[in-house]
């Protein structure tokens, strides 16, 4: 018989290297004659889409657009360290290292527009490769042709950014202090269906709600959501490295099994922005918290469906099916 | 202001280069005259080396190097936290994961060939496997300090008293398993001297200036004589934080004055990457006749296998959040890392709290069970909110959109959560 359940799981998550240990970044901007920029940054991106978001950052500082930025990351001989890629901490932390470079780039270059647009540094906004005066768009100057025109006077425009996370080390008795800064939050709710005669089960369905302070590029928090879904459907279901005597049984992706496309159940993302203060835009991360909820979420399903409770991962249909068998 | 390119979605820049299948990944660099390389892993997970004799594949023709840990010319350790993983083990092997030589050679196949010609005597030595039996007194001793290497403790308010006020208690052990990050591209490198004589590495990493402060160490050079180069990385989830192939094919680049190509295959993969912690989580949870937690209960042991990795790191990160993202009064928490002869754990998405969750979301249904409550009810009930106190003493602050999560994925499962707070 297939039986259908759903489980709810919601969780916490310390971003950061946390316990007080600095967590530092840095990153440099220069922008070059026709107002276009370049971004020197040690972040590794893993695939996850960092450089794409120091793009944005950069071109939404400075008011071009984003083909108009050249991202250069980790290469050590020419930029800057920006901690490691790990931690859901390069949006949070290397984002503002980012962004602050690209203000401080910019600070310079709106000191030479607010002389030619006559008005305070203060006065100025940017957008669509033009520098504004706020509240009177008609007058506004070209950034390629201030640019140009105050690098041939010998003026440059680079910034340096550097962040840094803020935790507390813990006392060492007691656990008290500020392990992590800042904390993202996930809930999400899982619809399986357990077949009793094989124990396979399959997840059918996931609403998935996650606060990421403010989504900085929708699409790529979308695809950090289905993608954590995904690998933790793997952990709960599939994935297990066999030893035996401290040697691996299973070192193949025939014999060690992660979801297919065709394990992958309909996903619901929903994106909460709660925004924080001390992030980008009020941003903090996704990349972890995407992962989290999802298992347990499985467990509480496969519960609701058939009354096991699996306190040892994976859910094989080995355990289920005993489950069963010992109800 | 309105942001004009923040909080849209933008075209990925690195898009149309993946799609089309321009992208190159480290697998994909060569340069003429490059040298294959290749590792000799043990199958021992704990063993002295008596002997290496590399001789017989140093005579067959075609093989340019041949090196073990007595030709490493700088530090042969190395560490995301603490530098105890050998570069190449020199006394002992503590784990399967250990190289104990290396071959660079005019082809791959002959860097095979060579590997199986290369002679290692060893002296088994006894092994543990679970860390239960690895805390034990009688256990054989893994490192000079011992095998439990790193507790964690949070003491807040009174247990006991949290679990006389209880109206329901659920007490239960869960265990979670070794996984892999099984990122699509196996690890890759491409080393090679360049004009001025500086060591330069294509590599997929997570963190590329910690990985050339770590092959300066080991190499005896300074960092600015290291360039570390990362092309586009096929995933990484953890498994790339700590060293694997970058020394090795560094040394053998430095060797031998040509570059060097290292190319695992997945089943090497499987081998030199960190796995997720198998963590196991004794909970006691107890909570009110309206569902409010009066106490936590916790003793949490994580395998670290045979090296420290970010094992503290994570094992705290498992006792931080083994509360849940719930206010509790009475908070009692000790969490072990300890050493083990299994593959060596580490980095991997969630970092200790991917397993918390499997413990504190299970209790908070099995609590609800027994008082009569909803799921939603009893998390809506304790959730953090601003203000509230963590069982580490930390007040929330800025964000903290919790609740709005549970309404929202609640709403979309089609509950109606208005009946249910």
């Amino acid at each position: 018989m297939k039986k259908r359940g759903i489980g709810m799981a919601a969780i916490f998550y310390g971003t950061g290297y946390g316990n007080g240990f600095p967590d530092t970044s840095t990153a440099f901007v220069e922008i070059n004659d026709d107002g276009s920029a370049n971004v020197l940054v040690g972040a590794v991106d893993v695939g996850q889409g960092s450089d794409n978001l120091f793009a944005q950052i950069a071109a939404e500082e400075l008011g071009i657009d984003l083909t108009e930025v050249t991202v250069v990351s980790a290469d050590t001989d020419c930029t800057t360290d920006a901690g490691t890629t790990a931690a859901t901490r390069q949006t949070y932390t290397t984002g503002n290292a980012v962004r602050e470079a690209a203000r401080k780039a910019r600070e310079l270059l709106w000191q030479r527009a607010a002389k030619e647009l006559q008005v305070t540094v203060e006065g100025l906004e940017a957008g669509a490769g033009r520098i504004f005066v706020k509240g009177f768009p008609d007058r506004s100057v070209a950034i390629a042709q201030i640019c140009s025109q105050a690098r041939l006077e010998g003026q440059r425009f680079l910034g340096v950014g550097k962040s840094m996370a803020h935790t507390v080390q813990m006392d060492p008795e007691t656990g008290q202090g500020i392990p992590y800064w800042p904390y993202a939050f996930a809930t999400q709710i899982a619809e399986v269906e357990v077949d009793t005669e094989t124990g396979v089960v399959e997840v059918l369905r996931i609403t998935a709600a996650h606060d990421v302070g403010k989504a900085l590029n929708r699409q790529q928090v979308e695809g950090q959501i289905e993608g954590g879904v995904v690998q933790g459907v793997g952990y709960a279901l599939l994935e297990e490295v066999e030893l035996g005597g401290g040697k691996i049984k299973n070192p193949a992706m025939s014999a060690y099994l992660i979801p297919t496309m065709l394990d992958a159940p309909e996903i619901e993302t929903i994106i909460v922005e709660d925004p924080e203060p001390t992030g980008p835009y009020g941003a903090k991360g996704v990349g972890e918290p995407a992962l989290i909820p999802t298992a347990p979420a499985i467990l509480n399903a496969i519960y609701d469906a058939i009354g096991v409770r699996i306190t040892n991962l994976p859910a094989t249909p080995e355990k289920i099916l005993a489950g069963l068998w010992n109800k | 202001m309105t942001h004009q390119v923040i909080g849209k979605t933008q075209r990925r820049l690195d898009a149309p280069g993946k799609a089309a299948g321009v992208t190159r990944y480290p697998a994909d660099f060569n340069l003429p005259n490059q040298l294959y390389g290749r590792t000799l892993r043990t199958s021992y997970p704990h063993a002295r080396i008596v002997n290496i004799d590399t001789s017989k594949a140093r005579d067959l023709p075609g093989v340019v190097a041949v090196l073990t840990a007595r030709d490493i010319p700088g530090h042969n350790r190395h560490g995301v936290l603490y530098p105890d993983a050998p570069v190449l083990a020199d006394r002992v092997v503590l784990s399967v994961n250990d190289a104990v030589a290396l071959v660079a050679a005019e082809d791959d196949d002959l860097a095979r060939e060579a590997l199986a010609l290369i002679q290692v005597d060893y002296g088994e030595l006894p092994a543990v496997f679970d860390p239960y039996a690895a805390m034990k007194p009688e256990a054989p001793r893994l490192k000079p300090d011992g095998n439990v290497f790193y507790h964690f403790k949070t003491r807040k308010g009174d247990v006991e008293k949290g679990f006389q006020q209880a109206k329901a208690v659920v007490e239960k052990t869960y265990s979670t398993q070794m996984i892999d990050q099984l990122f699509l591209q196996p690890e890759a490198a491409l080393a090679y001297l360049d004009d001025r004589g500086h060591l330069t590495i294509q590599v997929a990493t997570q963190y590329s200036h910690w990985d050339r402060l770590e092959i300066a160490r080991a190499l005896g050079l300074k960092a600015n004589q290291v360039r570390v180069v990362v092309p586009a990385v096929g995933g990484a989830f953890g498994g790339r934080e700590d060293i694997t192939l970058q020394i090795h094919a560094s040394l053998l680049a430095v060797k031998t004055g040509r570059p060097v190509k290292m190319t695992y295959s997945r089943q090497e993969s499987f081998h030199a990457h960190s796995k997720r912690h198998p963590i196991t989580m004794k909970v006691k949870t107890g909570a009110d006749a309206n569902g409010l937690l009066t106490a936590l209960e916790a003793e949490i042991v994580g395998d670290s296998g045979a090296y420290s990795s970010w094992s503290p790191n994570i094992i705290r990160k498992t006792g931080v959040h083994i509360t849940g993202p719930y206010v509790i009064p009475n908070v009692k928490v000790d969490a072990y890392a300890v050493y083990t002869n299994n593959p060596f754990t580490g980095a991997m998405r969630g970092f200790g709290a991917a397993q918390a969750p499997i413990a504190y979301e299970s209790q908070m249904d099995a609590l609800a069970a027994e008082l009569g409550l909803h799921p939603f009810t009893i998390r809506w009930r304790n959730a953090f909110q601003v203000g509230s106190r963590t069982a580490n003493g930390q007040v929330l602050t800025g964000s903290a959109g919790l609740r709005e999560t549970m309404l929202r994925a609640a709403e979309a499962m089609g509950w109606n959560p208005e009946e249910l707070k």
